[in-house]
């Protein structure tokens, strides 16, 4: 089978259309989600992602033209509210190796009690290394994004290196710190502390 | 020994290194009574990461323990320990009493 006809197939697969969580479902991003994510794209959280379209005209382009090695979701409440987003880009099925990224929850409020940003990591991590059978996963994080290298550190993600001055954020120039994550690290660390980290905010 | 008041002095440095970190239109109101987790929750769940990570390296660093505040035993408790920060003392007591 070659790799271009997996790829093309990708978004057709039926099992990656929706991916199912206790407390969130991940389902693939769609044109008519080109307002909720442009708003959200454009808030402060999203501070730390490259810039994206400036009118939904531009977002609904930008959803259309995703590339066939890509896949974008919606992350969404067990309500069908949509909160979220997360992607695994970069797809390569020679080097089995992809780059999760675009991770933004654009709703707080509506998923506070739940550990929505947990399980929706963990669903897109499983989709990498269980469902795409992936090797690795990588990913870089601007260095005065602190939490978020905190955050991927304490669940697994090893630091790889640095590119200097490579991201232009708030106004200077930040290094980038490169991540990455191995297939076996998953299911050893990053699947153990996930599901530890969601079952001990369902429990309360 | 801890004692009541240190480990709740160490949890209140820990969310000022975390407030550090944050914009100041996200920075939290930081109290005894702070919520962690929850519809009146402060912090979101990267910040609640941090949170984590500043405690367990304030206690390695400055008290010399070793000790995971997200282990087997927070699961099992009735409410979990990250709803505020008295329930989070009193978990992190309770780790120092088993030690």
């Amino acid at each position: 089978m070659s790799n271009k006809w997996k790829e093309n197939r990708l978004i057709n697969r039926k099992d990656l259309k929706i991916l199912i969580g206790k407390f969130i479902n991940l389902r693939l991003i769609q044109i008519s989600d080109a307002y909720i994510t442009l708003k959200w794209r454009n808030s402060n959280q999203a501070k730390y992602l490259n810039k994206g379209a400036n009118s939904v005209e531009e977002q609904k382009q930008w959803i259309k033209s995703r590339p066939t090695n890509e896949l974008n979701y919606i992350i969404e409440t067990k309500k069908e509210i949509p909160v979220g987003m997360i992607s695994l880009i970069n797809i390569d099925f020679t080097n089995k190796t992809a780059a999760p990224g675009r991770f933004l929850i654009g709703e707080k409020n509506e998923i506070k009690s739940i550990p929505a940003a947990f399980e929706a990591l963990l669903l897109i991590y499983k989709l990498a290394f269980k469902k795409l059978k992936l090797l690795r996963v990588y990913g870089t994080i601007a260095e005065e994004n602190i939490n978020m290298i905190k955050f991927q550190k304490y669940f697994g993600f090893v630091e790889e290196g640095r590119f200097r001055k490579h991201y232009y954020i708030n106004g200077h120039y930040q290094d980038a710190i490169c991540f990455g994550l191995l297939a076996n690290e998953f299911h050893e660390v990053v699947l153990v502390r996930l599901n530890k980290m969601i079952n001990l905010l369902s429990n309360k | 020994m801890m004692t009541d008041k240190q480990i709740e002095k160490l949890i209140i440095e820990a969310l000022i290194e975390l407030n550090e970190g944050l914009p100041d239109e996200e920075k939290i109101t930081i109290t005894t009574q702070t919520e962690l987790f929850g519809l009146n929750a402060q912090i979101d769940s990267l910040s609640l990461v941090s949170l984590i990570v500043n405690i367990e390296s304030k206690i390695s660093n400055e008290l010399n323990y070793e000790i995971s505040i997200t282990d087997d035993r927070a699961m099992i408790r009735a409410e979990s320990p990250f709803l505020n920060v008295q329930t989070l003392k009193n978990y992190i007591l309770e780790l120092f009493d088993e030690l």
